[in-house]
């Protein structure tokens, strides 16, 4: 697992550099003017953030204004019977919900399961595995239809939160198959 | 069906809060108007005449659990001061001081310009013993939580998409170069039998399928910075195969879907941070979970656009 962890992470080290390097590089080998191309894109950069703005600050207000409510406990007060069945445990629930609507949340909750439960508990593995395996849907979804002007999503969310939901179920189940 | 969650959301939190808050006043939560008895010792001496008299607060902890009916304890002693004026006389605690609840958040609602907690002082016999000290009445707590979460955040959201115009410039830029020299192409011929049965809609020599490669590379070695510009490119040459120009096709909702189960062969450098190195030991779980995630992305999103609302919402539904 080490080496292969080592391994991995030594090859990310080249990536980035990879493309900073050598997509000028490779530009200069086929005489495209490389400073003019870029410039060019980069502009694009600026009015890309600035279209993205109205999007992030939909989502991002609305859970907000949700976290802040004390709607999550409710929540998991009301869940907590019916995910009991499936053996999922009460103590997940909060990361399960909070980790599609912000990064920054499910950050802050592994650190405090670390600081309840302790860095080797099992809950504490589940959660960073949940925030390891998935994204945050609503910022994804956000970020990336904002910068096109997608107004209308069809099925991304409904895509997006099957996948959140299954991430959810399965870093408990594998995490349990691991250590369990 | 983003609509009904965003407005769910926003509703939902209104009538918590609000909830939560009339629960409060009708148990009484925080004994508006009612005085919390406590000691006061004075370790430099009383003086009657001076306007500010240092002061050593006490609270005995059963008759603060049974005044506020919670299990949470002060400390033994606070530090704080008396502000004596004709109109009465103020008790201050120290800025900063470790309040239990509900103490700490009657310290949001009364308090000083400096943040310190104070009340009005009341049956005080100088020179010192028991006293009472009322505060200013806390109301609705929940409510005045969402409306200033929802002002923070809409600064926030304005903060994260404004950091990214540098690196979005890096890569928008870098992108272009890439494009103008036939990297891109040629990443296209490389992925095309990967990537094609995934994003059927897409041309088989079209520019989309070397920025998507280049957004699953970036996100599969951990590198955000640079898969969120690559991600909004591939948005970006999508939207081009567009007949709508605010409907999601097909295959950007298969790009977003791939994009949120984000499968990543090294573990998110926050988690490295948070855990330390006890991430080795998850390194496999998180890779498996991952990558099941994905599967169950991708199959989702396949099946739910054939969903006839979804189908029929396609803007490139052949006719």
């Amino acid at each position: 697992m080490e080496t292969v962890r080592d391994a991995i992470s030594l090859l990310s080290y080249f990536v980035l550099p990879l493309i900073l390097v050598g997509f000028p590089l490779y530009g200069l080998f086929k005489r495209v003017p490389v400073y003019e191309s870029f410039v060019e894109g980069a502009k694009e950069g600026f009015q890309v953030a600035v279209r993205i703005i109205p999007y992030l600050v939909a989502i991002l207000f609305a859970i907000a204004m949700f976290r802040g409510s004390g709607a999550m406990e409710a929540l998991t007060q009301v869940l907590n019977p019916v995910l009991g069945l499936i053996g999922f445990p009460a103590e997940l629930l909060p990361m399960a919900i909070i980790r599609s609507l912000s990064g920054s949340g499910s950050a802050a909750l592994v650190v405090d399961m670390i600081n309840r439960y302790g860095e080797d508990s099992i809950f504490v593995k589940m959660a960073a595995v949940m925030f390891g395996s998935s994204e945050t849907t609503f910022y994804v979804i956000a970020v990336y239809f904002g910068a096109i002007g997608i107004k209308r999503t069809r099925h991304a969310i409904a895509a997006g939160l099957t996948a959140d939901v299954a991430a959810a179920l399965l870093s408990v189940w594998v995490v349990r198959l691991f250590f369990g | 069906m983003l609509n009904y969650i965003w407005a769910g959301l926003i509703i939902s939190s209104f009538l918590f809060a609000i909830g939560y808050d009339i629960r409060d006043i009708s148990g009484d939560k925080y004994r508006n108007g009612q005085p919390l008895l406590l000691e006061l010792a004075f370790p430099e001496g009383y003086d009657s005449a001076a306007r500010r008299v240092a002061v050593e607060i006490r609270i005995a902890p059963d008759q603060y659990a049974s005044f506020y009916r919670t299990d949470q304890a002060p400390a033994p002693s606070y530090p704080g001061y008396l502000l004596q004026t004709k109109e009465g006389t103020q008790l201050r605690f120290a800025a900063g001081s470790k309040l239990p609840e509900p103490l700490a958040t009657i310290g949001k609602v009364s308090s000083s310009r400096d943040g310190e907690l104070q009340g009005l002082l009341t049956g005080f016999t100088p020179p010192g013993g028991t006293a009472g000290v009322v505060f200013e009445p806390v109301r609705f707590v929940k409510l005045n939580a969402i409306a200033s979460a929802a002002l923070d955040f809409a600064k926030t959201g304005a903060e994260i998409a404004l950091g990214l115009v540098g690196v979005l410039s890096l890569f928008l830029g870098l992108l272009k170069i890439a494009e103008d020299s036939g990297i891109v192409f040629a990443l296209v011929k490389l992925v095309r039998p990967i990537l094609r049965p995934l994003f059927p809609e897409v041309p088989a020599d079209h520019p989309a399928l070397g920025m998507i490669a280049l957004n699953l590379t970036a996100t599969l070695f951990g590198l955000g910075n640079a898969a969120t510009p690559f991600g909004i490119k591939a948005m970006e040459e999508l939207q081009k195969l567009n007949k709508s120009e605010d409907t999601a096709t097909n295959s950007m909702v298969m790009l977003m879907a791939i994009n949120t189960a984000g499968i990543q062969l090294v573990p998110p450098v926050l988690l490295l941070a948070l855990m330390g190195t006890q991430v080795n030991t998850l390194i496999f779980p998180i890779l498996i979970t991952s990558v099941l995630g994905m599967i169950v992305a991708i199959v989702a999103a396949r099946l739910l656009g054939r969903l006839p609302g979804y189908r029929g919402s396609d803007p490139n539904r052949k006719a």
